[in-house]
């Protein structure tokens, strides 16, 4: 990783992070800020489709209408009366990991940073539906944020089937890490899906709508969809095999050491985390010899549904060397980390079993 | 003006290709005109892909809203400097904005 240069933009309110994009901000985690079990504010990763809105407290009004028996433009204080719940869920864009695939695909070339972990609090969307006389069994929620396509750049719409949008872990985030949300990850409300991919949670939400169908937009379709049928990489998309990504899969990364470090003799930390979308992370294991021996890595305590674990090893090398490092996932659901990651046309869900080289030198 | 000869090992030489010449000052403009209204440029250098791959791109950026005066020279430099073939770039760190608001 590359240092802090001076020459480069300081983003308000974010340490350095690795810069992807200035304009709009597209900002990595880089991997020594993978130390702690709730990721703050400041070092969490941004990902901007379209320029950032300003939403100022005082003019902000959500929008509940589509199939309700009483539409509402509620303010934050309306929000704030409603019953604030909290979770503690992992975020990770859905193209975290991008950069890994071979042949490359166009959009950010994520590493393994486009991830992190956050208490989120705020009223249940169930509540705020309940609050408009929703039809609950409608099929889908419709979202909307303030944020507006540049040109002809299509607005950022999402639809969430309606038993997620239920499901009481969802939320309207108010809050994140007992702050106020930061403008640039979506302030004042942010839609909270835990366990599925980034997409859904929408960012600087003005309007709910109940609907019957999903909405047909871009960032619907062909957007942030996923194969049906694997083809062989390199393949272009099949339009009619596409659909809609959701939820994520098992999956770890190393975090430290780094590719290409050079270490001396002596024990070496090997750490990294570990999630599993809506299931459990139940077993990290790593190996130090390209995959012939595997050892069980310490997690942290916390198990929960879709909040991730950070796991770490300590080993001391026998002898110099290079060696190959590579960790590997197991969920509560018995999925394990594949050793390759499905190739697909816009680079979405890498999960392959994490590899990193390192050389472990003679010590002087 | 500075102007951009394309260089490739002997093995590779394609007759299409060979000595093919390109006005890199009128491309980089051209980027400059077209694309930073709406991003960027350091995501468009980020990106390493083939020439097709570059060619659905602009496609895709100009269903947007780009309007391209020479769509060819632009396929050319993005395809030339930015390809699959070159070595991946590493995207430097931000400076600290911690304590800004």
């Amino acid at each position: 990783m590359s240092a802090a240069s001076a020459q480069e933009p300081a983003i308000p309110g974010k340490s350095p992070m690795i810069l992807h994009n200035d304009r709009p901000e597209d900002l990595e985690m880089p991997p020594p800020y993978f130390d702690q079990w709730i990721t703050p504010n400041d070092k969490f990763f941004v990902r901007q489709h379209i320029p950032r809105p300003e939403v100022k407290a005082e003019s902000f009004r959500l929008a509940v209408n589509g199939l309700v028996a009483k539409q509402l433009e509620l303010k934050i204080e309306d929000l704030r009366k409603l019953p604030q719940h909290k979770i503690v869920a992992t975020l990770e864009c859905t193209g975290n990991g991008r950069g890994f695939f071979r042949p490359r695909v166009p959009g950010i070339q994520w590493a393994r940073g486009a991830i992190g972990n956050a208490e989120w609090s705020g009223p249940r969307i169930s509540e705020i539906l309940k609050l408009a006389g929703a039809k609950m069994d409608a099929a889908f929620l419709e979202s909307d944020g303030a944020d507006v396509g540049v040109a002809r750049t299509p607005d950022f719409i999402r639809s969430l089937p309606m038993k997620k949008a239920l499901d009481p872990a969802t939320l309207l985030a108010l809050d994140m890490n007992g702050q106020p949300i930061p403008q640039i990850h979506g302030f004042p409300t942010r839609l909270i899906v835990p366990g599925w991919d980034g997409t859904s949670w929408m960012k600087w939400v003005i309007r709910l709508t109940v609907a019957a169908e999903a909405n047909k937009g871009f960032f619907m379709n062909p957007a942030y969809r996923y194969p049906k049928f694997a083809r062989p990489p390199g393949s272009p998309p099949v339009p009619a095999e596409l659909e809609v990504i959701e939820g994520m899969l098992v999956k770890s990364a190393i975090t430290r050491p780094s590719e290409d470090d050079k270490v001396g003799m002596g024990p070496l930390a090997i750490g990294g985390y570990a999630w599993a979308g809506e299931q459990k992370i139940m077993r990290v294991e790593v190996s130090l010899d390209g995959g012939a021996k595997w050892k069980d890595a310490v997690l942290t305590p916390q198990n929960l549904n879709y909040a991730w674990r950070l796991w770490k090893l300590n080993w001391t090398p026998p002898k110099p060397g290079y060696y190959t490092i590579l960790s590997r996932a197991t969920d509560s659901a018995g999925n394990v980390q594949p050793i390759v990651a499905q190739w697909n046309p816009s680079g979405y869900l890498y999960n392959a079993i994490d590899r990193v080289g390192i050389t472990v030198e003679k010590s002087a | 003006m500075r102007r951009l000869w394309i260089v490739l090992p002997a093995g590779l030489l394609a007759g299409s290709l060979f000595g093919a010449d390109m006005d890199i000052a009128a491309a980089k403009k051209e980027e400059q005109r077209e694309c930073v209204a709406c991003h960027g440029l350091r995501f468009i250098h980020s990106q390493r892909l083939s020439k097709t791959a570059w060619g659905k791109e602009l496609d895709k950026m100009a269903g947007w809203g780009a309007q391209m005066k020479d769509r060819e020279l632009l396929l050319e430099y993005l395809s030339s400097e930015y390809s699959d073939a070159k070595p991946v770039p590493q995207d430097p760190l931000s400076s600290d904005g911690s304590k800004q608001k």
